[in-house]
């Protein structure tokens, strides 16, 4: 992909986080669509060109939310080490190896976010950011893992390395 | 990894730190000001644009209606509320000449400007909005923010030239003296991780019922004394606890600010430490 093409998507991504996405709250929780789609195309596509998008991505939601800019980028990149792991080939169903770095990219992003919140004064009770927070995004952000990432598997698809797998 | 992975990987980290770093000496908010004044109407028709499917995800059915005419129901409620809450003060204000005197001295002359929320924090863990008006406009940092119908919404967390960002009384950062009205209980109101607010430090002898009204205190001079937070919606109390735990409903709809208003006349004096 381009990267003018990828920088205007992960904008449009960034904006849509920003003023959208939080309406839609779910188990009083809003989803975080932007790292899903990024983790999925990670899947997709791989690190070469998941990197970039989530650079734009971090630095536009950044600017345009309430969080310190570069803090959401600190909190994306853990994607990329979760990407060696998709490198490695230790799981070999796509599908599952989406909702597990999913899961894993979710809980590393919030606790990110959390750690800053503690750092700079929040409350310190870190069990009912866990449980109030931290968990419940997690479960948000997987739910809606499957449409997003098929729709990322057909609009592009892998090489002939890479088939979807169940 | 390829070099080009790992290339790209250090310069996003590196670019992180220096964002957050330039971010506080304050060297970004030009920029960040630039990009909400550009963003601000992409993002108002976005949310616009997703309000219906949002409203209809949150309710299933009927979406639009519902959701309308439970915001204008919240609205009277809290309109009603509000008048039965200053009647209430006002009474228990006047047996008490003094302390009539002292609001009055704080209150002169109120005047609000009035602005628009264009955005939220986009992460779970924070509640913040932006407004519409900044430095510009006389905001300044500290400054109360309160709905129409004069519930407290926030402070002033953030300014820039045109926009500024209100932290709600239900971020975890958030910390508001108060007084329970009818017993005049003191604690402290703070928001938490799961949204809710607790009234803190409010000692085992006093004298909280469910429904009562929570207000400002005015202590510390960080905000002024007498507007309404909200009611009390539980306690609870064991003998072990040194205070009670007191649960608070705030009164403003503050999942669906769309207006507010930013109490321009008073400006926080903190105390300073004896």
């Amino acid at each position: 992909m381009r990267y003018w093409t990828g920088g205007g998507i992960a904008i449009i991504l960034a904006l849509l986080q920003a003023a959208s996405i939080e309406q839609f709250k779910v188990l009083g929780v809003a989803p975080n669509l932007m790292l899903v789609l990024l983790v999925s195309w990670l899947v997709v596509r791989g690190l070469d060109d998941v990197l970039p998008m989530l650079f734009v991505a971090g630095v536009t939601l950044g600017l345009v939310g309430s969080q310190t800019p570069g803090l959401v980028l600190l909190a994306l990149l853990p994607i990329a080490g979760l990407g060696v792991v998709r490198e490695l080939h230790v799981v070999h169903s796509d599908a599952l190896l989406v909702l597990a770095l999913v899961l894993a990219a979710s809980v590393a992003y919030e606790l990110v976010l959390l750690a800053s919140v503690m750092a700079s004064g929040g409350v310190l009770d870190v069990a009912t950011a866990f449980t109030h927070a931290v968990l419940p995004a997690a479960i948000v952000n997987l739910a809606l893992t499957p449409p997003v990432y098929l729709v990322m598997r057909f609009a592009k698809p892998a090489g002939p390395r890479r088939r979807l797998a169940y | 990894m390829t070099a080009r992975t790992l290339a790209w990987t250090g310069f996003i980290a590196i670019a992180a730190f220096v964002l957050m770093a330039a971010s506080r000496l304050t060297l970004l908010d030009p920029v960040e000001n630039l990009t909400l004044n550009v963003t601000a109407p992409v993002q108002t028709a976005m949310r616009d644009a997703t309000r219906p499917i949002a409203d209809w995800v949150n309710n299933f059915t009927d979406a639009r209606a519902l959701s309308d005419e439970n915001k204008s129901l919240r609205d009277e409620n809290e309109r009603l509320t509000n008048e039965l809450a200053r009647a209430r003060e006002a009474q228990v204000q006047a047996q008490n000449a003094q302390d009539l005197d002292a609001v009055r001295r704080q209150f002169p002359n109120d005047t609000f400007l009035s602005a628009s929320v264009v955005s939220r924090d986009a992460s779970n863990l924070r509640s913040l909005v932006a407004i519409d008006r900044g430095s510009a406009d006389g905001v300044k940092e500290g400054m109360i923010v309160v709905t129409e119908g004069r519930s407290l919404v926030g402070t002033v967390s953030k300014v820039y030239d045109g926009y500024s960002w209100i932290m709600l009384i239900t971020d975890p950062k958030s910390a508001v003296s108060a007084i329970v009205q009818e017993s005049r209980a003191q604690g402290v109101v703070a928001g938490n991780y799961d949204g809710a607010l607790n009234m803190e430090f409010v000692g085992q002898g006093a004298a909280v019922k469910q429904g009562d009204f929570v207000i400002t205190s005015g202590v510390g001079g960080g905000y002024p004394p007498g507007i309404v937070i909200g009611r009390v919606a539980n306690i609870g109390k064991t003998e072990q606890d040194l205070f009670q735990r007191v649960q608070v409903d705030y009164l403003a709809s503050l999942t669906k600010l769309d207006h507010v208003l930013v109490l321009t006349s008073f400006e926080p004096n903190r105390l300073p430490k004896p």
